[in-house]
């Protein structure tokens, strides 16, 4: 046996709402989501901060939430794919994602949409550079990575009339 | 994942008794964007993690004074790339953070990481090293400061003793103008592991640092005191003479399945050549912009 | 009556689950009381297994069971879609890097990855053949136990199966011109962003198993067989695959599963890791020897292709692919005489399998580059040179098979246009044209079932998995022009055996054509239906109505279908139901079982820009026109055209694994594995279609989404070509291996010692 597993109490904030827990110690930000709070929108996969399907945000940065532990996010604040929409209406981004089919498989969608929502919030008015730039983080196999830029920058583009 | 202890020291003297009564058993996290992938696939298997984010005087911090930039050991890769002070004065060091991972991996990845994991392909090493930069260290006798010529061991290994950590970097400013540019080679033009990463100054005084990594077991830096390098009249054969001299120290692993030593050769070449001559344009950009 | 839906783009039927993160792959299955399973491996390619000790793993606290080849039936039952060579877990030997010899399910993945640990297994690291030379060595170790192939002259070797395609008199043509030259195709793997899961429970005396799986009623048969259960009880649950690509076809660990989930008597769920992934699935490296005559008039004489695939330890599905991917080798051209010769080579790596483009990606790179090289011997343009030999529409291009079924000429002269062929270029920049075709399905089984409910709104029960490519969006727009009901109202069920009917498998782009005609079917059942009722309402015959997107036609009046469905109904409500079935049977006298369905043509056109210095290749402009008969849903279409596209880039500019001296897989994971990002886009991507309704689907569609990659390599390298003058035959067209050619042409190339290639 490698030893008793060490937990530790954390408060952290989840899509607005705040949540004091028990973690072990070892559990990434990734794994206490979506096992220990349910949150499954997240996505787990290469687990080596590559493939971005874990994104979060986490006091307003986006992170990979498999290389961070949770104890880690003490006190922070977290916003997951299941907090984008308001009051059961679609954010613009997740509704450009749909309009604009930037979605296929829907597995790299939710690290997608973090990574979009930070990239807008820190310049609003990107370019296509930009917005590669800003997702080259998250890898999409289904390859709808045009019609991806086309969603984030008709969602600038809506923002700025 | 196996388990561990977990500290979180709120003080720098905690810190350092942490280490100094668990030394070897102990790793640092910082941004963890290394280490937590070590302790999944079990690589690193230490009994505690000591998360050094929450001490005071290792906070991500870039400040100015008397000459120095000192930046906190915990400064991440976004923040380095994007400080004003730091693309003024060390702008080969933002292009360096500025192409560490993606972003999320930039908004996590601290500069004493970046060193302390003593990767032969650690971007920032090359900038570090040609900008002379200063690895201010602590430890149970106090701190002390290790140039980073001197930081570097080999892979994996650095100076620091096991009981101490890195608390901050200082970079002085060039008492000179002087243009800097960090290049790199990758397999492909997202994110990667450089297979070359390199970093070149030239200043006025006609000094040219060059400085490269992950073509050995660490990184590397050269200085051309016989100025050739940044006399524009100079003929190309002396240059390729001094430049050739310079990579003596480039020894690229036969074992790498990211590039082959001759490739990594003569990239290394290639992107010396390069650099070399951005860095002349930036400083005569920078002539301009003064005069 | 609102606007046909066919050929718009409405948004994704279950795009909304996707972009709230609501959507339920199977590792975010909810399940109580689910043990979580782990695997154990052996860090080698192969390996003799002497003993396992188990009893540490055991004592684990909330370890439940830890299974072992010991465990299971003897002997070892045995599974696959084309042969049953796959132990349901390694038993005595370990045949490829990753096979699990062990399972350890536990109440928490902390257990299970503790009790796999703790799981001593003791073995003898034996020599492994993972090239095709070694493999083909007489004195090469033999992969597979010849016992499982009795009566198999080539039992006594790696060689699975050969199989040949001829026609005419490869010896007697006439060529004026014979080019010749190997080409190679390196092993590159799916990497769908979702890992493969498999979660098994014991259900109703019988058993549930949940899985990515393209294929569920292929995997409910394999259950059934061997756990000797009716198809009944078996009840497989296909949660929306998050990404397969052909690599989420066929049975992989779900049995395996499903006997740990018997034995613990609980639900066990297995989520793989990525590199456990990487070495589950994988597409077949192949070399290729192509010989083609030309006359010098440059019409094809011959194509002599001889196409050796490097399959795994395991068939899976790999000797179908060898089969079906090289048959239209000689591709979409009138060559009076061709002789395929291809094999499958077994070796000690990971099962390779079905993977987009089917194994004909590996010979098209082939034969379109050997093409090339023949147009630049006898000084034809290359464009010219295709148009010269492409088959037109009715030409019976592969003798024995469905005539060509498209005017390919347009689709060829349309990606010309686009990449602008012919107009004169930058200083180290080139161009490359390619076509690609693939056979549709050969054979095929759809059923559905429609349900018009009282309200109008519409129920779709079809077996087809939706991985991505939009099959839900397909079928509902189908319905909606069929019965009028708004996509909205529109419920498309699917991944479930117990609940909707049959269906053979989603591969070979074959769902919009076959499973939308079965739905289409169904839908015109319920026409036929309201048609009775408004007959029987308003006392006239039924031949004198019509049925139209919702609107029903009676001689001098249009009523609503809600109008008939509702009085028609009465009292009761209740629905319509509407059955349909799409069966397109096999030859026993085919080469391939069966002809092509329709078949899937590409051209693509591609404009590089060449790094001397580095060797780096930019891809300024990438045209890709596929002929898809009708786009049902353009920008599905769209998405899938240019998604193949990029994938295409991938394996021919990055993609490649990488073993070392004893067959393990160096670039295990995705820190070393390369894929494209978006930073490795080319500048520009232009896809268009054609569309001359001239498909076997509904309106007039073909099956598309492989076409796209198929001549991405050739295109792409025959761009380079002209960018700089080498030929490069080895895929991927890394930046080393470019600068590798470059520094052996010489001349211009002179990395190092000074700058240069930037113009």
């Amino acid at each position: 046996m490698s030893g008793v597993i060490k937990t530790l109490p954390i408060e952290i904030t989840v899509n607005g709402r705040r949540r004091t827990l028990e973690v072990a110690v070892h559990h990434t930000l990734l794994d206490v989501l979506r096992e220990d709070l349910e949150l499954t929108g997240t996505k787990e996969c290469c687990l080596v901060g590559e493939c971005g399907a874990c994104t979060v945000m986490v006091d307003g940065r986006i992170v990979d939430s498999c290389l961070m532990l949770a104890v880690e996010a003490d006190g922070a604040e977290i916003l997951t794919v299941e907090g984008l929409a308001r009051d059961g209406h679609l954010n613009p981004l997740q509704q450009a994602f749909l309009d604009k089919g930037a979605v296929q498989c829907g597995f790299c969608t939710p690290g997608q949409l973090m990574a979009a929502q930070a990239l807008l919030v820190e310049n609003p008015h990107p370019n296509v550079a930009e917005v590669q730039e800003g997702l080259a983080g998250n890898l999409c196999r289904c390859g709808c990575y045009y019609q991806i830029f086309e969603a984030v920058l008709s969602v600038a583009e809506a923002g700025s009339r | 994942m196996r388990t561990f202890a977990y500290e979180r020291p709120v003080s720098l003297a905690d810190a350092v008794a942490l280490l100094d009564s668990h030394g070897p058993s102990t790793r640092l996290l910082a941004g963890g964007t290394d280490l937590i992938i070590r302790l999944r696939d079990g690589s690193a298997r230490p009994g505690m993690v000591i998360d050094v984010k929450r001490i005071p005087e290792l906070c991500p911090e870039i400040r100015e004074r008397d000459g120095v930039l000192t930046i906190g050991a915990t400064t991440v890769m976004a923040d380095l790339a994007a400080n004003g002070l730091v693309r003024r004065h060390f702008e080969a060091l933002a292009e360096a953070a500025s192409v560490v991972g993606s972003v999320q991996i930039r908004n996590r990845a601290t500069i004493a990481g970046n060193i302390c994991n003593a990767s032969p392909a650690a971007d920032t090493a090359p900038p570090l090293l040609v900008y002379g930069a200063v690895v201010v260290a602590a430890g149970p006798h106090g701190s002390r400061r290790i140039p980073i010529s001197e930081f570097f061991v080999r892979s994996g290994l650095t100076s620091l003793e096991p009981n101490e950590l890195v608390v901050a970097i200082e970079l002085p400013v060039p008492a000179s103008l002087t243009g800097a540019v960090h290049l790199r080679r990758t397999r492909r033009r997202g994110h990667d592991l450089a297979s070359v990463t390199l970093c070149c100054s030239v200043n006025e005084a006609g000094v040219t640092r060059l400085a490269y990594g992950s073509v050995g077991p660490k990184p590397v830096l050269e200085q051309d005191e016989t100025h050739v390098l940044a006399n524009p009249s100079a003929p190309d054969d002396a240059k390729q003479v001094v430049l050739e001299r310079m990579f003596a120290e480039a020894s690229p692993s036969k074992r790498s399945m990211r590039a082959s030593p001759e490739y990594r050769m003569a990239m290394l070449r290639l992107l010396g050549s390069r650099a070399m001559r951005t860095a002349i344009e930036r400083l005569a950009e920078k002539r301009g912009a003064q005069a | 009556m609102s606007a046909s839906s066919i050929g718009s783009s409405p948004n994704r039927v279950g795009g909304i689950g996707r972009v709230s993160g609501l959507q339920e792959y199977v590792a975010d299955v909810r399940l109580a009381g689910v043990l979580e399973a782990k695997l154990v491996t052996l860090d080698c390619a192969r390996a003799k297994i002497i003993s396992i000790d188990t009893s540490e793993a055991e004592q684990v606290p909330g370890v439940r069971l830890v299974m072992t080849a010991a465990d299971l039936p003897q002997p070892m039952p045995r599974f696959g879609p084309q042969l049953e060579d796959r132990p349901v877990i390694a038993v005595d030997e370990t045949k490829y890097h990753g096979e699990p010899v062990a399972i350890v399910a536990a109440d928490t993945k902390d257990a299970a990855e503790e009790g796999a640990r703790l799981v001593h297994v003791e073995y003898e690291e034996l020599p492994a053949v993972f090239t095709l030379a070694a493999a083909l060595d007489p004195d090469a170790p033999l992969v597979q136990d010849p016992s499982l192939r009795p009566k198999d002259p080539l039992a006594s070797t790696n060689v699975l199966r050969e199989h040949h395609v001829d026609w005419g008199d490869i010896e007697a043509a006439h060529a004026d011109v014979v080019v010749e030259n190997t080409y190679s195709f390196p092993i590159v793997t799916h990497f769908a962003i979702e890992p493969h899961a498999f979660i098994a429970a014991p259900d109703d005396n019988g058993i549930a198993v949940w899985s990515s799986i393209q294929h569920p009623y292929w995997l409910q048969r394999i259950l059934a067989k061997l756990l000797d259960l009716p198809l009944s009880k078996v009840r497989v649950l296909a949660p929306d695959p998050g990404g397969a690509f052909g690599g989420k076809q066929h049975a992989k660990y779900e049995p395996l599963v499903a006997f740990a989930a018997i034995r613990a008597g609980r639900p066990v769920r297995l989520v793989l890791s990525l590199e456990q992934t990487f070495q589950a699935v994988r597409r077949a490296a192949t070399e290729i020897r192509v010989r083609t005559g030309f006359t010098i008039d440059g019409k094809l004489a011959f194509q002599d292709i001889k196409a050796d695939y490097l399959i795994g330890a395991y068939c899976d599905i790999a000797d179908r692919v060898v089969g079906k991917g090289s048959y239209p080798g000689a591709g979409p051209y009138n060559v009076p005489a061709v002789r395929i010769f291809a094999r499958s080579i077994l070796s000690h790596t990971t099962p390779s399998t079905a993977f987009r483009g089917f194994g004909n990606p590996q010979v098209n790179w082939a034969v379109e580059s050997n093409i090339d090289e023949g147009a630049r011997v006898l000084g034809i343009d290359r464009l010219e040179i295709r148009l010269r030999n492409l088959a037109r529409k009715g030409d019976p291009f592969i003798p024995f098979d469905t005539p060509a079924d498209g005017d390919w000429e347009q689709t060829l002269r349309r990606a010309a246009e686009m990449i602008e062929w012919g107009k004169p270029l930058a200083p180290g920049h080139g161009r490359g044209i390619a076509l690609g075709i693939k056979s549709g399905p050969t054979t095929g089984l759809s059923y559905s079932t429609v349900r018009l409910l009282a309200d109008g709104s519409v129920a779709i029960y079809a077996g087809t998995s939706d991985m991505g490519q939009g099959a839900r969006t397909i079928f509902a727009q189908i319905a909606a022009e069929e019965l009028g009901a708004p996509l909205d109202a529109i419920r498309v069920v699917m991944g479930d055996t117990a609940i909707v009917p049959y269906d053979q498998q989603t591969s070979a782009s074959r769902s919009t054509v076959l499973m939308g005609n079965s739905v289409l079917k169904a839908c015109s059942s319920i026409q036929a239906q309201i048609r009775t009722m408004a007959a029987r309402l308003h006392g006239i015959d039924e031949s004198a109505i019509t049925v139209e997107r919702g609107v029903v036609r009676l001689p001098g009046r249009e009523l609503r279908l809600m109008e008939v469905l509702k009085p028609g109904l009465g009292k009761l409500g209740g629905e319509l139901i509407g059955n349909g079935e799409t069966r397109k049977d096999g030859d026993a006298d085919h080469p391939l079982g069966g002809a092509a369905a329709f078949f899937e043509l590409n051209c693509t056109a591609v404009e590089a820009e060449v790094d001397e210095g580095t060797g780096d290749i930019s891809i300024v402009r990438h045209v890709t026109v596929s002929d898809v008969g009708t786009a049902i849903n353009r920008l599905q279409v769209q998405m899938q055209d240019e998604g193949a596209a990029i994938m295409g880039l991938g394996h021919t500019l990055m993609e490649h694994f990488i073993y070392d001296e004893t067959g393990r897989i160096r670039n295990l994971g995705a820190i070393d594995y390369r894929i494209p990002t978006t930073m490795d886009l080319p500048l520009e991507m232009r896809s268009e279609t054609i569309e001359n309704a001239d498909g076997p689907g509904p309106y007039g569609a073909k099956g598309m989404s492989e076409g796209a990659l198929l001549c991405v390599a050739a295109a792409t390298a025959a761009a380079v070509r002209e960018a700089t003058g080498v030929a490069i035959r080895d895929l991927p067209l890394t930046p080393e291996r470019v600068w590798r050619a470059l520094r052996e042409r010489g001349g211009r190339a002179n990395a190092g010692t000074n700058d240069d290639g930037e113009s």
